[in-house]
């Protein structure tokens, strides 16, 4: 693993994300933007609740057959003319898909959004090879042209202005700086149909697979995963274990709620049903079709009867929308493909005990939970990580800063004891922070209580006897 | 009460005889028969209003003869270098629309089969400069403004991706009240096509600032007509 994924890391880019205004500004702007058009898609639609049911249901049902519903997928693939390749790891899957473009003598890689391709590390891996890989989704287009990892799963650019990716492609591509998004957009196209033609390599992620059919089911908005599934003449899917599910008819439960979680849409604008190579006389389609299926830490996952439910997970990005610590840090500050409420519960198993800390990157207030379309107990999920963490043989290598919060709320649990000693203190530190205060918020506090007052304000104290005298109802 | 003994005594065997129940049930949307053209206009209302919402143009319902009239005319309006039509998949209309694409002056190309890969390389460069792709759709989803359209060797998927401007017509019976009904109706047999694309309006993309942007890499227009098949 990559010293960057060391905990310190965390507090430090956490820190920095939620030092960063201008971040939190553009996070809290989109997120906004979504919650609008999800809650208004939501209302509108009346079997809403009845379809996060029965998609729940259905997903737990093939969960808990995943053997034999993985076995049937593969062999209705296999029966199109698709190759299945099962990886029990990231290395296995990077090597099957490197050894595959390599001895197709692929040169140039189009890929679709995936966040499966970032979890396996690909792109390293096939460029390291001299090939040139693209992004085609316009986030992790913009993205890749800046060198960093997408920062949401279905929104990777979301941590950039407009006026951010105007400059960056005033710089890469020498055009008249523009900020709007309709310009910037038709530059893109321009760039990427080029490539979309000349790709011999076409990757793409796998919303839902359907055992029962062998059909492969992507969802996407701009034309991209169609383009690199229909246009090079080798394509391969990746797909996690999870993603199956039993029967065509099961579909549209989950379509009904992922659009408009995920962007506010009832259907996304382009639905793809993929099942095979083209076959005779076809005009196009890939000539070799592969299906890459990864588990990688998933089936670990199903092992643990409290994490089992984290599988479930259709990948909409809701929770991170919701997420205070998410819209406080951004998604980068995690260092997973998967950030947020449902990366930190599931990248501790998919990228590895680097991501062990992440758990712990919660307030617990439960607003993913209530979100989620299939309705994932994620707080449960994460104190049960928590748990495990901390009562694993090797402790966890803390950075100071978590040792000193350890050992502040070990004082204070003795001082607890003390009740009358807290009052005292606390009207001396009422005493003393009443001038400093304003509108009963203090905006910066005397060391060493700095640190709270960096990023937020910290509320007045106020003795409990005053408080107390004031509320006409209380009892003491 | 014998005759309750009776039936339930016939259930229970007719139970037994068929296939056990599945686990877990789901509800069915059996596709509902289009009886009467009331119904049809209702759902020809909900889908033009869905399609219009995700930035489609609804153009109308017209007969096959003035549907051909309007595409000729839609023609007229963007003057395209090139326009692809696909074969029809419920009607022979598009035979109809290239000849009068043809007779109104326009360089055509229509997607046959081949297993050439010189002549697949050299249909797909033709396809990529076409300005309009015409295709039928093989269903429309009323209640999110979706068309259905699987690929045939006569019918690439490329038709309605790579042209600019995309149009696409569908006969009123095959108008679909939702997506589970569109499903049930391919069936699990005839999605047996290599590709099948629900099509929700022009491509989009809100990845700058959740700002929608239509047109990023697929089509940036999309037009629709419906066909009535009677002439009356």
């Amino acid at each position: 693993m990559p010293e960057s994924h060391k905990p310190r890391d965390f507090f430090e880019a956490s820190a920095a994300g939620a030092a960063d205004h201008e971040l939190r500004r553009k996070l809290e702007s989109a997120s906004a933007r979504h919650l609008e058009h999800f809650e208004q898609v939501r209302d509108e639609f009346s079997p809403y609740e009845a379809e996060r049911t029965a998609a729940r249901a259905i997903k737990q049902d093939a969960i808990g057959r995943l053997d034999e519903l993985l076995v049937e997928l593969a062999k209705k693939l296999e029966a199109h003319g698709c190759k299945v390749f099962f990886a029990a790891n990231a290395d296995e899957a990077r090597g099957y898909i490197l050894k595959l473009a390599q001895a197709s003598g692929a040169k140039r890689v189009v890929k679709g959004k995936s966040m499966t391709t970032e979890e396996i590390t690909l792109n390293p891996a096939l460029e390291s090879a001299g090939m040139e890989v693209l992004e085609t989704d316009l986030g992790e287009y913009i993205v890749q042209l800046r060198h960093e990892p997408p920062s949401h799963i279905i929104t990777p650019a979301i941590h950039l202005s407009k006026e951010d990716i105007g400059n960056l492609f005033h710089e890469k591509f020498g055009i008249p700086y523009t900020p709007e998004p309709a310009e910037l957009t038709a530059e893109a196209r321009t760039r990427l149909r080029e490539s979309f033609l000349r790709a011999d390599f076409g990757i793409t992620g796998v919303n839902f697979a359907i055992a029962e059919t062998g059909t492969l089911v992507m969802v996407e908005n701009e034309g991209n995963g169609r383009m690199s599934s229909t246009l090079p003449e080798i394509f391969v899917a990746i797909m996690g274990i999870e993603k199956v599910i039993p029967r065509l008819a099961d579909l549209p439960h989950f379509l009904e709620i992922l659009g408009r979680t995920a962007t506010g849409q009832k259907l996304t604008t382009y639905t793809n049903f993929i099942r095979g190579p083209r076959t005779a006389g076809e005009l196009d389609g890939p000539r070799e079709m592969h299906v890459v299926i990864l588990d990688n830490g998933r089936s670990a996952m199903l092992a643990d009867p409290v994490l089992r439910e984290a599988l479930m997970c259709i990948r909409c990005g809701a929770c991170l929308n919701v997420c205070p610590v998410y819209r406080h840090i951004g998604g980068h500050a995690y260092q997973s493909p998967y950030p947020g409420p449902i990366g930190s519960i599931i990248s501790p198993n998919l990228v590895g005990s680097a991501a062990a800390h992440l758990p712990f990157a919660s307030t617990l207030c439960g607003a993913c939970k209530d979100v989620c379309p299939v309705k994932i107990d994620i707080p449960r999920i994460l104190l049960h990580l928590r748990w495990k963490e901390t009562s694993s043989a090797t402790p966890p290598d803390w950075p100071a800063a978590a040792n000193r919060a350890r050992a502040g709320a070990r004082r204070f649990a003795k001082m607890a004891r003390h009740p009358r000693t807290i009052r005292i203190l606390g009207r001396i530190a009422a005493m003393i922070l009443k001038p400093i205060a304003h509108d009963g918020w203090i905006r910066r506090m005397p060391p060493p209580f700095g640190n709270w007052t960096k990023i937020r304000d910290f509320p007045r104290p106020r003795p409990r006897a005053r408080r107390a005298a004031e509320s006409p109802d209380a009892k003491i | 009460m014998a005759e309750l003994h009776k039936l339930v005594a016939t259930l229970k065997s007719a139970l037994e005889a068929g296939a056990p129940m599945p686990a877990q049930e789901h509800p069915v949307h059996a596709a509902v028969p289009l009886a009467t053209d009331a119904f049809r206009a209702e759902l020809v209302a909900r889908f033009a209003r869905e399609l219009e919402a995700v930035g489609g143009r609804f153009l109308g319902v017209f007969t096959p003869a003035k549907a051909t009239d309007r595409i000729v005319a839609l023609a007229k309006e963007t003057n395209p270098r090139l326009v692809a039509i696909g074969d029809g998949v419920a009607t022979s209309d598009a035979d109809t629309i290239a000849g009068a694409l043809d007779a109104a002056g326009f360089a055509l190309m229509r997607t046959a089969p081949t297993t050439d890969s010189e002549a697949r390389a050299a249909i797909r460069d033709r396809m990529a400069r076409a300005d309009i792709g015409i295709a039928e759709a093989d269903y429309a989803i009323a209640s999110t403004g979706t068309l259905a359209v699987l690929s045939m060797p006569t019918r690439p998927s490329s038709l309605t991706l790579l042209p600019p401007a995309s149009v696409i017509f569908v006969r009123i019976d095959r108008i679909v009240p939702d997506l589970a009904a569109a499903l049930d109706a391919f069936g699990s047999d005839t999605l047996a096509a290599n590709r099948m694309t629900l099509i929700t309006g022009p491509s989009r993309t809100a990845d700058i600032e959740k700002r929608i942007v239509l047109g990023v890499h697929g089509p940036k227009s999309l037009d629709v007509l419906v066909i009535w098949p009677h002439d009356d």
